[in-house]
């Protein structure tokens, strides 16, 4: 499927569900957005973490609900499901494309401005590096007898003066590699935006609104 | 006519009475090597960057001037007729990988994508890098990084091939095989070629034209015979050995010790020691060629880089000491001031390192003025401390990390951007220090002069190895 409609398509679940209380409808949600994940060929440990990650806060919510708001099953099945369906239709778009090729997707299919797609992903690409800044700058400053922690506002003064400086060393390498904002380019690779990903999008979206209104839900505020 | 001309050309970064340069007229033929040297700090990446269309876009202000293409006036930037070489092999990269990035200019270029294939197997080929292919560009060492900025330059076939002190921090092998390409695109392909480097060594004999930074008139002049040998001079005389004595065995006590110490860059042995002592009390100073892992050797001295052995401080294993306590034990004056700097301003910074000086009685408020005035910074109290010059910020620093008062002190390259006189300055006050106060000193510098009577004993870091040189006592 298209990137960019991937992600849009998972967008717009999102926040569905979380303005309906249908535990239906994220129990099919999960399934479905597991299938996708399985047949995208994610490795099962990643699947694994899928499952665990979201329990404890989960479990800890269900028990709060059913101790203090003394809640119906159905109220609080449904915001357990919830919280599971977020996961797995988040993880649905994420572990199944590369960032790369959403980039290139949001260029050429949603024709998002050139200097935001490379910006976003150089920025990307230097996030390793944030780790070892972060350990330079609390060794420097233990040398100065001030030991940083990570709220420390000091910390964060000093990563943005470091991301400042290598923002503008990465502004000044884009443009002698060739880069001008606004201007076409070619591309070695093109991202398809077939009939095929208009009616899988529409399909998905369709077929969710048809479950949430022929089984009833109530608006939870 | 000349293929490029710099035409009275005037460029400041704040007012026009603090030009940077003030009215450059250069002219490049095709097919040239040139060479631009001078101070760091100087006007030399300034100008590099003005050719390159850089500034005055994201820095700064032309006042005159322009730069003629066979005498017609150069639309820049255009990456197709000039390209630059960065200083630092990191942050010049988009993309994660050689190859994505290697497209990413083409595509910049707007080629057809039918050619990409053949133009990225020729610009690694030609560069010797075929193996990086797919590479991720965050596993390159510093060399490897810069051969990849090279292929990308091949790729794009500018005419003009800018270089911004490209070998400061990548090893000697890196430096002559980029050198040796550089060569093959003059000759073969007819690129002019300009690059700005302080270290002339290997260059006598194959450049075509030297330039050099005059900071009294803040003009880029084109050096004369007699200037040309001048300026080679001090690349060519090697160190002798008898400039300083030898440590006497058994005499001296270490403070530092490196037993079966391994240092990796990546997959590249940078440090393999199987023992070293660094002297309590003395002042010892470590040269080698550039990227040869000097300031990495410091990274692991204060454990900001792991290694493989032993490093011990008075006797404990560092990793066994926990990095707050050590670093009251060893500090570091790092190469880029900037890093060192806590606070906002230059008040707030000495008020810092007063407050936690490990020798308050020593540097009370009126010492601290003293050394203070004695540095030249006197007025400066004030100023946001990243708004000073460099060399106000090196001097600065020093004097921060001396009223720390550790034990150990490293110095990398603390005389970097100063002068003649503000070195001297620094030299003076380092004594002082070391020799009151009982400090170690280690040092890395590559400017050597004036050194002689500071320094007591003398590492040379060459291929894998640290060794004392010297006259036995």
């Amino acid at each position: 499927m298209n990137p960019s409609f991937k992600f849009i398509v998972a967008i717009i679940l999102a926040l569905e569900i979380s303005f309906t209380n249908n535990y239906w409808v994220n129990l099919i949600l999960i399934l479905g957005s597991l299938l996708y994940i399985v047949r995208q060929k994610v490795p099962l440990r990643k699947i694994v973490w899928l499952f665990i990650v979201p329990l404890l806060p989960a479990v800890g919510l269900t028990v709060s609900m059913i101790l203090k708001a003394d809640q119906n099953f159905a109220f609080v099945f449904n915001l357990f499901t919830r919280l599971y369906a977020f996961i797995f239709i988040g993880s649905a778009a994420t572990l199944t494309t590369e960032i790369y090729d959403l980039i290139l997707s949001l260029q050429q299919n949603l024709h998002l401005p050139t200097k935001f797609a490379y910006g976003f992903l150089a920025a990307f690409n230097l996030f390793p590096k944030v780790k070892h800044e972060v350990q330079v700058i609390k060794t420097a400053s233990m040398m100065r007898g001030i030991t940083l922690r990570l709220w420390s506002p000091q910390l964060y003064f000093k990563a943005i003066l470091s991301a400042f400086s290598w923002s503008e060393n990465l502004a000044e390498a884009m443009v002698s590699h060739g880069f001008t904002e606004d201007q076409t380019r070619t591309y070695a690779r093109t991202i398809p935006l077939t009939r095929r990903d208009w009616l899988l999008s529409g399909g998905i979206l369709l077929s969710i609104q048809l479950l949430l209104v022929g089984t009833p839900y109530i608006i939870n505020f | 006519m000349a293929f490029l001309t710099i035409d009275h050309l005037s460029f400041t970064y704040t007012t026009p009475q603090a030009a940077t340069l003030q009215d450059v007229q250069l002219n490049f033929q095709r097919g040239t090597l040139n060479l631009l040297t001078g101070a760091s700090g100087s006007g030399k990446s300034t100008l590099l960057k003005i050719m390159a269309g850089l500034y005055p876009k994201h820095a700064g202000q032309l006042l005159s001037g322009q730069i003629l293409v066979h005498g017609q006036p150069a639309t820049l930037p255009d990456a197709s007729l000039v390209a630059l070489m960065f200083q630092n092999p990191d942050n010049q990269f988009v993309m994660d990988t050689v190859y994505e990035e290697l497209i990413f200019t083409l595509e910049n270029l707007q080629i057809d994508p039918a050619e990409f294939d053949d133009k990225v197997t020729a610009a690694l080929d030609f560069v010797g890098i075929s193996a990086l292919r797919n590479r991720h560009l965050a596993t390159l060492s510093g060399g490897e990084k810069q051969k990849v900025a090279l292929a990308i330059i091949v790729a794009m076939d500018s005419q003009v091939i800018l270089l911004d002190e490209p070998f400061a921090s990548i090893d000697p092998q890196a430096r002559t095989d980029i050198l040796a390409k550089l060569m093959l695109l003059k000759s073969e392909q007819h690129k002019t070629i300009i690059i700005a480097d302080h270290d002339l060594s290997d260059y006598q004999g194959r450049i075509d034209q030297l330039l050099y930074d005059d900071q009294q008139t803040r003009q880029v002049k084109v050096a004369n015979e007699a200037q040309q040998t001048a300026l080679f001079r001090p690349f060519l005389r090697k160190i002798k050995s008898s400039d300083y004595p030898l440590p006497a065995t058994g005499r001296e006590s270490a403070v530092v010790n490196l037993d079966h110490v391994t240092i990796k860059q990546f997959a590249r042995e940078i440090l393999n020691q199987p023992q070293l002592d660094f002297f309590a009390n003395k002042v010892t100073l470590i040269t080698g060629p550039n990227g040869i892992g000097k300031s990495t050797l410091f990274n692991a001295l204060v454990k900001l880089k792991p290694c493989q052995g032993t490093i011990s401080y008075a006797g404990r294993d560092i990793k066994r000491i926990h990095q707050r306590q050590y670093s009251r034990d060893i500090g570091l004056v790092f190469q880029n001031a900037d890093r060192q700097f806590v606070a906002v301003t230059v008040k707030e910074e000495l008020e810092a390192s007063q407050k936690h000086s490990l020798l308050p009685q020593i540097y009370t408020p009126g010492k601290v003025a003293a050394l203070f005035a004695q540095l030249g910074l006197e007025g400066l109290e004030e100023r946001i401390v990243y708004s000073l010059s460099e060399g106000q910020k090196k001097r600065l620093q020093v004097l921060l990390m001396l009223i720390m008062g550790t034990p150990v002190l490293l110095l990398d390259e603390p005389f970097k951007g100063l002068d003649l006189e503000s070195m001297q300055h620094l030299i003076d006050l380092l004594q002082q220090t070391a020799a009151e106060q009982q400090r170690t000193i280690i040092l890395i510098s590559h400017q050597l002069q004036g050194l002689t009577k500071f320094v007591d004993y003398h590492l040379t870091f060459e291929q894998q190895h640290l060794q004392y040189v010297g006259v036995a006592q």
